[in-house]
């Protein structure tokens, strides 16, 4: 019974129709390619990209140099060193991150007790040598300084979930 | 002994103890912030709170005496609640700013709150704000507001640092711990209450904002500024002593640290540091590499000693220097055929030297054994050589009941040799003092006399004589003729009363110029009284230097002799000499005279002027070595951090100093293996030895009258090279600028008030200081300090000055 079964499966092509129709599906059906980057596919608030150091509305950084991103880091991309400033608060003199150690886990962002370093949406950046995706202080500010309208919208999104 | 229930745990404890030491026992920990071991119990933080089974409230673990069948519950639903609620109120005022707070991750507060405390706050009014007070330059008191009022601090400073310089002001919710107003907080153990601290209210100032304690690594050491042998935890980051906290060693420092230690790792990190090896050419210093300036130098010393005779050959170690730096500069001088090394800078008086150990069966030799003669000899046969120690353990100072301390700046010499003796007095032993000057030891004092340099060793004599006649004991032919003084009376009175005895010669009365006197004079009386006789230890290696034989032998010049008489060429190990030694201006024209001088020295200093070559060497924190503490421990450490720039640990250039000049035996390859050559096999409590064989004079027990005397201290924060280059310590009040201090009728005698500029002379040498009244000074004495860059115009310690006005 199973032989004969068999035999006119093969013999009626039965698999080769199944196989086509579900081509013939996906050529009529609306395509999902997005051309980027003239196309881009849509991001949450809480896209983790490219970092940013912000600053407070009176143009102070936010940054009090308390390390706990750096001690969070699982990738250890992040090298920071503090030191008093004349003011007598504590600031970071260096603020580095290797982004090509960073493995965008957020972490950073969710230890900062002043949400002073955070993830942006920007995800198309580039570096032509290695050192380029080396981000000091002052690219980080930079971005921080670019960005800030989205970042504190993200943000003001985020709060109640927070 | 009683039994306690703790969580179900019996445990046997006596009775009297706290619940808190009978948890502690049980292995049960009880949350806490004012409670601390060494404090007394102020109950003040309510942070204890436990359940006794029969008592219808909570009650505070440190504070409640433990009763025999009592029931403890330490988490209990009743006692979890109250724990809970005091976290709750401890926290209403204590600001969130654990992220800027230095004492975050260290902090006692945080960890209890995420232990004991709510997951979230309820309070949402206002926080209480205690303004930042100004306490020093070592200790922050910069954010009060989070300060949760346990009163560690100020029960610190009241019971082991001996003054009350902290307090609680205003009451309730306005109480405000602070200093007196407008003072700062002056004691030499302020440091302490940064560890003490449970919240981030005190800090350290130097260490401020510089590092987040979970990035340093924690390497062992031992503190090279005093004899005690403190056991010190040095933090490290990047390569860089970041600071310094105790190790706990009950029989050392037990909690403690002095600021000497805690703060002097700034000078390491000094600008000031020598890098690169540097020899003088053509009255111009150049960087060299090491191989080209260690040739430079054996070259140089070989040179002097085949030419000018090895006797002109000279070299001088601070005793702060390792064992193992120690052995190999005496064992390069002697192996150049030269006998001239010594590491005793600062003492005056060298009699002592190539005496033979007395037979005094009751002078504490350590080794007890086969009679009072034999109790002198080693078991060789040999004599045992004279190497003063401290003749007991560092414990039992502080079961002694009776104490003489003769000579000695105790506070400032020996900080935490003093908190032992204060908690001594505080439990009824009394102390008394012979000295020439009358600084607050912060303890009471049974019995002082203060009297002229001069007049020491006759005091010494009075009280002998006294406790002879206390004793019934027969009276040496020395003392006929002495007059028993009252105050003389009094102190053997209270030395002769008591069962524990110790007689201890500070550091004053080891670099005067009757030393030997003073030192047969003292052991006498402690053998009178069936006491212990020590000597409290300068410096790390006081005992160790000793051990090494870095002391001239029977042919040899001791530091004192090697200076009066310049010689050729100097070896200098870590020495400064016009600061470290007894007589700048003698020790300066000496390197000045020299041909050769070969430093080997951590820091760029004076010696640019005079020496030939620098070698840059490592300090304690960056070197591998032993350290014999003054109650014969030997403590061996390891380096902390990596020498600076090209500096190098300087057993390691000592040994290829050797190699250079064919000197035979320098092959080790560890500091451990110069460590075993010099202690291995040997019994060293068995070589510790107080006891002189040699008969006071007569003619030192009577004062000849003279000018006006020099009485000198070292500073506390100029006494050796690395705390003279900490940057805080140098802005405390201890290390003001030196003035000239004489009693206010001998201010008058020569027309100068206080607060005038003075010329003060020493032989042929004069520098211009400030003078100051101070009427508990003895008349007939100016207090000039030495080892102070402004006093080094000056000569020898001890020795007659005039003062004019300027």
């Amino acid at each position: 019974m199973e032989m004969i079964k068999n035999f006119f499966k093969t013999f009626l092509l039965l698999e080769l129709v199944k196989g086509m129709a579900l081509t013939g599906r996906y050529f009529f059906a609306r395509k999902i390619t997005v051309q980027f980057p003239e196309e881009k596919t849509p991001q949450g608030f809480r896209f983790r990209g490219l970092h940013a150091q912000r600053r407070y509305a009176s143009g102070e950084e936010r940054c009090i140099g308390c390390k706990l991103c750096e001690a969070i880091c699982p990738a250890m991309a992040i090298n920071i060193e503090i030191a008093e400033r004349a003011d007598g608060t504590r600031r970071t003199t260096r603020y580095d991150i290797d982004l090509t150690k960073c493995i965008f886990c957020g972490f950073c962002e969710e230890s900062c007790p002043v949400d002073a370093i955070v993830e942006t949406r920007v995800l198309e950046y580039h570096g032509e040598k290695r050192g380029d995706l080396y981000y000091t202080k002052t690219m980080l500010l930079a971005n921080g300084d670019k960005l800030e309208e989205q970042i504190a919208g993200d943000r003001a999104v985020d709060a109640k979930y927070r | 002994m009683i039994n306690v229930e703790i969580d179900g745990k019996r445990v046997e404890i006596e009775a009297g103890r706290t619940v808190i030491e009978a948890a502690q026992l049980a292995g049960i920990y009880i949350p806490h912030f004012c409670y601390h071991k060494k404090l007394s119990i102020a109950a003040s933080c309510r942070m204890c709170l436990v359940q006794v089974e029969k008592v219808p409230k909570p009650v505070p673990a440190c504070a409640t005496p433990v009763s025999d069948g009592m029931k403890v519950f330490t988490s209990s639903e009743m006692a979890v609640k109250a724990q809970q609620g005091v976290m709750e109120f401890l926290l209403i005022n204590h600001p969130l700013d654990c992220p800027v707070c230095d004492q975050g991750g260290e902090c006692q507060l945080q960890d209890l709150a995420v232990g004991y405390g709510a997951t979230s706050s309820r309070y949402g009014e206002e926080k209480r704000v205690v303004l930042h007070k100004d306490i020093g330059p070592l200790v922050s008191a910069e954010e009060m507001s989070r300060c949760i009022n346990c009163t560690r601090c100020v029960r610190f400073c009241q019971e082991i640092a001996g003054q009350m310089e902290m307090g609680q002001a205003f009451r309730g919710e306005h109480a405000e711990i602070m200093s007196f107003v407008g003072k700062t907080v002056d004691t030499e153990l302020s440091g302490n209450m940064i560890d003490l601290c449970p919240v981030g209210a005190l800090t350290s100032k130097p260490f401020r904002y510089t590092a987040r304690n979970w990035e340093l690594s924690r390497r062992k050491s031992v503190s090279p500024h005093d004899g005690l042998g403190t056991n010190l935890a040095v933090q490290v980051k990047n390569n860089r002593v970041m600071r310094v906290v105790p190790i706990e060693n009950e029989e050392i420092n037990e909690c403690w640290l002095s600021d000497k230690d805690r703060f002097g790792y700034e000078g390491l990190n000094s600008g000031e540091r020598l890098t690169r090896p540097m020899v003088k050419q053509n009255g111009k210093w150049q960087e060299v590499e090491w191989q080209v300036a260690l040739e430079y130098a054996a070259n140089a010393l070989s040179q002097v000693a085949s030419c000018a005779g090895a006797t002109e050959v000279g070299a001088l170690a601070t005793p702060h220097s390792t064992l193992e730096e120690l052995y190999l500069l005496q064992k390069l001088v002697r192996g150049l055929g030269s006998d001239n090394v010594d590491f005793r800078l600062r003492q005056a008086d060298f009699s002592a030297d190539g005496k033979r150990a007395g037979n005094h069966p009751h002078v504490n030799l350590p080794a007890e054994g086969e009679g009072a003669n034999a109790s002198s000899r080693v078991a060789g046969g040999e004599p045992r050589k004279f190497l003063p120690w401290l003749g007991m353990k560092v414990a039992e100072i502080g079961t002694s009941d009776r104490l003489l301390i003769v000579g000695s700046f105790l506070r400032k010499d020996h900080p935490l040799l003093a908190q032992r003796i204060r908690q001594a007095v505080k439990k009824g032993a009394q102390a008394n003092l012979v000295h020439s000057a009358d600084d607050d030891p912060l303890m009471k004092v049974a019995n002082k006399a203060i009297v002229a340099p001069d007049a020491m060793a006759n005091t010494l004599a009075q009280i002998l004589k006294a406790m002879a006649t206390e004793k019934q004991a027969a009276t040496d032919a020395s003392l006929k003729g002495i007059e028993v003084g009252g105050a003389a009376a009094a102190i053997a009175r209270s030395l002769a009363g008591g069962e524990r005895v110790a007689v201890l010669l500070g550091n004053f009365a080891q670099q005067h110029p009757q030393a030997t006197q003073l030192q047969l004079l003292a052991q006498r009386i402690a053998e009178l009284c069936g006491g212990k006789f020590g000597f409290l230890g300068e410096a790390a290696n006081s005992v160790g230097g000793h051990l090494a034989n870095a002391l001239p032998g029977a042919e040899g010049m001791n530091a004192a002799s090697m200076l009066a008489a310049p010689r050729k060429a100097y070896l200098l190990l870590h020495a400064e000499p016009e600061l470290d030694c007894a007589n700048s201006q003698q020790a300066l024209s000496a390197m000045y005279a020299a041909d050769l001088v070969v430093a080997l020295s951590a820091y760029r200093h004076h010696a640019v002027d005079y020496a030939n070559v620098l070698l840059p060497v490592a300090p304690f924190t960056e070197t591998s070595g032993t350290f014999v503490s003054t109650e014969g421990r030997v403590q061996s450490f390891k380096g902390a951090v990596k020498p600076l720039g090209e500096a190098r640990p300087a057993w390691k250039v000592l040994r290829v100093l050797g190699n250079l000049l064919n000197v035979a035996g320098f092959d080790h390859d560890s500091s451990e293996a110069v460590r075993d050559e010099v202690l291995g096999g040997m019994d060293i409590p068995a070589k510790l030895n107080n006891a002189l064989q040699a008969t006071t004079q007569p003619s030192a027990l009577s004062p000849q009258p003279s000018g006006l005397q020099r009485v000198s201290d070292v500073p506390i924060y100029s006494a050796d090279a690395i705390v003279r280059r900490a940057a805080a310590l140098q802005k405390t009040r201890d290390a003001e600028e030196p003035r000239v201090a004489m009693r206010g009728d001998d201010l008058e005698k020569i027309g100068v008030s206080a607060g005038d500029r003075v010329k003060v002379t020493q032989g042929e040498n004069s520098v211009g200081l400030v003078a100051a009244a101070d009427d508990s000074l003895p008349p007939g004495v100016a207090r000039v300090p030495a080892g102070h860059a402004a006093t080094v115009g000056l000569g020898a310690m001890f020795g007659n000055v005039t003062v004019e006005r300027a």
